[in-house]
C-alpha cells in the first residue's frame, strides 16, 4: 500500500522549502531577500521569476551536472540534499560538500564556464535553476541582485574548511554535526532533529576519517548523551557541548 | 516506559478468548513470512545489505544458524527438519554453510559486530563436538564476533543425547543461552508425540548449563497436545517449575495435518476439545504466574530478574523470529535452509528445502529464496504492532513522533475497528494512548490484526495462520 494514497500522511521530517509562485519566493530562495526592502519594481521581479526553472525531481544517485559540463546555470537546492563530489582516474572520489535545502550549487563553475565537479542527489531532490546568461544581465539593471550575487560568491569562497586544520575526529565531527545544524537553523528548520541523507561512507570520506571512526565517534557521542541516532536521523541532544568540542573549527554556514 | 508491571498480569477470560480464537499471524515479523514474495533474491538482499552499512551507526549483527538435522520426528513439529540418524548428512550441510558465510559475510562491514547467535532447528545438537567446532571456527573467521561477555549466544537442545561434556563444550564456544524442549512430561502424552524424554535427562542438562555458566535457561512446552488433560498437565508445570528455567515458553499445538505432514502421525481423535484446550491455557497461565514467573506476552513467561522480564520494564523489549528478544537494534542474518533474515529494510528466507539451498550455492549464488523490502507503511505498522505486541501499550504522541502520520486519520478505518475490540473489554483507546486491558493480554495478536494491511482479506489470510491460542 502506497503511504501517498492514504488520508494522514504529514510532512516528512527532511525539510522541503514551500514551493514560490509569480510573486511570492519560495521560503529558503537565496534570492528571496533581494527585492522586497530594496522596493523593486514589480516588472523587475517578475523578470527574475520568469528565471528561475524549477528541476526535479532527481532520485538517488542522479547527476545535477557533471565535472566538465558546459556551465549554463547556477542552482538553489529546494529540498533534498545534493553532493558535490571529484572523482579521478582510478575511480576514486573525493567529497567536496553537502548542500542542503536553500543553498548554491554551481557558483564555483563562472569561471572557466565548465562545472568543475559533479553534483549527485542523496535522495530526492528538487531544484531551482538560475540561467546565468539571464541572470548576470538582470544584475545589471538589479543592484539588489547584483549584491546578492557578490554576497554569495563571497559565502562560497570563504567556506572554511573542516579538513584544513589538524583536528581530532572528535572535533572534525563535532564541527559537522554543528554545522549541518545551524544551517537548517538559518532556513527555518529543526537545528537539533535532522536526517542525515549521506551515507556514512560519504561523511567519512568528506571529513577525511576511515568509516569506522565516523561510526565509533557517533556511538562514543551518543552514549555520552551528546546525540542521539536512530538509523539515518539525529537528534542533537546537547548541542552546548557538541559546540564546545567544535570550538577549534570555523563552522561554514 | 514502564508498561508492564505485575498490577497489569493478564486475566484468563475464557469466553472471550473463545470468541477469538481465530486465525491469525503471530507477528514474530511484520509483515508476516507468509507475504514474503519470491521475486526477491540475491540482487535484492545485497542492496539491502550494502545499504545498511551505510547508516551513520550501522546496526551490529545478530545470526541465525538453522540445523535441520533431527534423529527422529516429533509429530507435533511445523518446523523445517529432516529425520536423519547419518550424522555425516550434517557434514555435507556445514561444507554448504561454510560457502553461505564465505559469499553473505563480506556483504557487512568488519566493524559491525556480531552481539547475538542462535542455533536453532531441527536439532542444533544433530551436530557432534568435531562438527560444532567448525561451525563456529567457520563463524568466528568471517565475522567480527563482539566478546564473549558482550555477546548473547543461545542454542536449542534436545537433551535426549546431550551429556555434560557436550554442554561444556558448548560453554567453551561462548555459548550461554540454552532453550531445551520438553512439550510435556506425561509418558501417555510423549508416546503420542513420537518424544520420550525423561525429566532426569532434562535436569542433567539445564544443571549443567548452569555449572558451566550459561546465564539463561529456558524451557518450551506446548498445550494442545493429545492426551492432555488439566489434571496430568498440572503435573508436567509442577516439574518444569521444580527444574526453575528462567524463561518458559508455552506454545498452542495448531493441527494443521495440511501443512505439515508429520502431523498426520497425531490421531485427531486424542487432541484435546476447545474446552480442554482453553482449561490448559488458564491453568499454565495461573500456575506459572503464581510460581513466580512474569507473563510476557504470547507464549512466553520469565523470572521477574531475568533480561526480558526487564527489558518489558524498560519499554525496550522487541519481537523477533524467536519470540521476544532485547536485542531489537540489530541486523539479523539467517543462514542455513530456510533461515529468515532481516537486514535493514528487507526480511530475507533461504531456499526451504536442502535440493533448492545446495543448489543456488553450486551455482555461485547466495540461497536467498523469498523475501520483502518495507514499504514506509510496512515500517510505520511494523512499528505499531511491535508496541503492541511488547508491551500492549501505544503512545500516540511518541508514535506521530517517530513517523510522519496524523495517527486518528491515517488509522481511520483501524481504529473503528479497534471500537469493537474495546467494547469487548480488550483494549482501551482514547485519543493519548492504545492500551490493552488485563483480558486483552492474551489477545494481543488480535488487537495487532486490527493494523495489518495484509489481512484485508482474511478469508484468504485463514489457511495460512494458525489460530490465536
Amino acid at each position: 500500500m502506497s503511504l501517498d494514497n492514504r488520508a494522514g500522511r504529514t510532512p516528512q521530517r527532511n525539510p522541503v522549502a514551500d514551493d514560490g509562485d509569480a510573486i511570492h519566493f519560495c521560503s529558503t530562495c537565496a534570492f528571496g531577500s533581494v527585492c522586497l526592502p530594496a522596493g523593486v519594481d514589480k516588472t523587475a521581479l517578475q523578470e527574475l521569476h520568469c528565471l528561475v526553472e524549477h528541476a526535479g525531481p532527481y532520485q538517488a544517485g542522479e547527476h545535477i551536472f557533471r565535472n566538465g559540463e558546459h556551465f549554463g546555470a547556477i542552482f538553489a537546492v529546494r529540498g533534498g540534499t545534493v553532493k558535490t563530489c571529484l572523482v579521478d582516474d582510478d575511480g576514486r572520489e573525493q567529497v567536496l560538500g553537502f548542500h542542503l535545502p536553500g543553498e548554491m550549487i554551481g557558483l564555483n563553475a563562472i569561471h572557466p564556464a565548465k562545472y568543475p565537479c559533479d553534483a549527485v542527489s542523496l535522495d530526492t531532490v528538487y531544484v531551482c535553476r538560475f540561467s546565468f546568461p539571464a541572470l548576470a544581465t538582470l544584475a545589471t539593471r538589479m543592484p539588489g541582485i547584483q549584491q546578492q550575487l557578490f554576497r554569495l560568491l563571497s559565502q562560497d569562497i570563504g567556506k572554511a574548511s573542516l579538513l584544513a586544520g589538524d583536528h581530532s575526529a572528535d572535533e572534525r565531527l563535532a564541527a559537522f554535526l554543528v554545522g549541518i545544524a545551524d544551517r537548517y537553523a538559518a532556513r527555518g528548520f529543526s537545528a537539533t532533529a535532522f536526517r542525515l541523507s549521506m551515507a556514512r561512507g560519504d561523511i567519512a570520506n568528506y571529513l577525511r576519517l576511515a568509516a569506522e571512526t565516523v561510526s565509533r565517534v557517533l556511538r562514543r557521542f551518543q552514549d555520552q548523551g551528546l546525540i542521539a541516532v536512530d538509523g539515518r536521523d539525529v537528534t542533537l541532544a546537547d548541542p552546548h557541548s557538541l559546540r564546545h568540542l567544535a570550538r577549534n573549527i570555523v563552522v561554514h554556514r | 516506559m514502564s508498561a508492564m508491571t505485575p498490577s497489569n498480569a493478564p486475566t484468563f477470560d475464557a469466553d472471550l478468548i473463545a470468541r477469538y480464537d481465530i486465525s491469525g499471524p503471530r507477528y514474530t515479523s511484520y509483515p508476516a513470512a507468509p507475504e514474503f514474495q519470491a521475486g526477491f533474491g540475491e540482487a535484492d538482499y545485497k542492496a539491502a545489505a550494502r545499504a545498511s552499512n551505510e547508516d551513520p551507526i550501522p546496526r551490529r549483527l545478530s545470526l541465525y544458524v538453522h540445523v535441520p538435522f533431527c534423529f527422529s520426528p516429533c509429530f507435533y513439529c511445523g518446523c523445517t527438519r529432516i529425520i536423519t540418524r547419518d550424522r555425516s548428512k550434517a557434514d555435507s550441510y556445514l561444507a554448504g554453510l561454510h560457502r553461505e558465510i564465505e559469499r553473505t559475510a563480506p556483504l557487512f562491514d568488519r566493524d559491525r559486530k556480531v552481539v547475538q547467535l542462535h542455533l536453532g532447528g531441527g536439532t542444533p545438537n544433530f551436530l557432534d563436538a568435531r562438527q560444532m567446532g567448525e561451525l563456529m571456527e567457520s563463524i568466528d573467521s568471517h565475522f567480527s564476533l563482539a566478546r564473549e561477555e558482550a555477546r548473547e549466544a543461545g542454542i536449542e537442545l534436545d537433551p535426549r543425547g546431550v551429556d555434560a561434556d557436550y554442554v561444556r563444550m558448548l560453554a567453551g564456544h561462548g555459548f550461554n543461552r540454552v532453550s531445551v524442549g520438553v512439550q510435556d512430561f506425561d509418558p501417555a502424552v510423549q508416546a503420542a508425540v513420537n518424544r520420550v524424554q525423561s525429566v532426569d535427562e532434562t535436569r542433567r542438562v539445564l544443571d549443567a548449563a548452569r555449572e558451566h555458566g550459561f546465564r539463561s535457561t529456558s524451557i518450551d512446552l506446548i498445550y494442545g497436545l493429545p492426551r492432555q488433560s488439566p489434571p496430568s498437565f498440572a503435573r508436567t508445570l509442577d516439574e518444569v517449575i521444580a527444574l526453575r528455567p528462567d524463561r518458559i515458553a508455552a506454545y498452542g499445538y495448531a493441527h494443521m495435518p495440511g501443512r505439515f505432514r508429520a502431523q498426520r502421525q497425531i490421531d485427531a481423535a486424542e487432541l484435546p476439545d476447545s474446552a480442554t484446550r482453553l482449561a490448559l491455557l488458564g491453568l499454565t497461565i495461573a500456575t506459572l504466574t503464581a510460581a513466580g514467573y512474569r507473563y510476557i506476552g504470547m507464549d512466553h513467561f520469565a523470572l521477574p530478574d531475568d533480561e526480558l522480564a526487564q527489558a518489558q520494564d524498560h519499554g525496550t523489549l522487541q519481537r523477533n523470529f524467536q519470540g521476544y528478544s532485547t536485542h531489537g537494534a540489530c541486523d539479523m542474518i539467517g543462514l542455513g535452509v530456510s533461515a529468515i533474515g532481516r537486514v535493514g529494510d528487507a526480511f530475507t528466507q533461504n531456499a526451504k528445502d536442502l535440493v533448492g539451498y545446495y543448489a543456488a550455492l553450486d551455482a555461485g549464488r547466495l540461497p536467498v529464496a523469498r523475501g520483502l523490502r518495507l514499504s514506509e507503511d510496512d515500517h510505520i505498522r511494523a512499528d505499531l504492532i511491535q508496541r503492541i505486541m511488547c508491551n500492549g501499550v501505544v503512545d500516540i504522541a511518541a508514535f506521530e513522533a517517530r513517523h510522519p502520520i496524523d495517527f486518528s486519520v491515517y488509522f481511520a478505518p483501524e481504529l473503528r475497528e479497534l471500537r469493537r475490540l474495546a467494547a469487548d473489554g480488550l483494549v482501551v483507546v482514547t485519543p493519548a494512548r492504545i492500551a490493552a486491558t488485563s483480558r486483552g493480554r492474551l489477545l494481543l495478536r488480535i488487537i495487532a490484526m486490527c493494523f495489518d494491511a495484509y489481512l484485508a482479506n482474511p478469508g484468504a489470510s485463514a489457511a495460512k495462520y494458525s489460530k490465536a491460542l
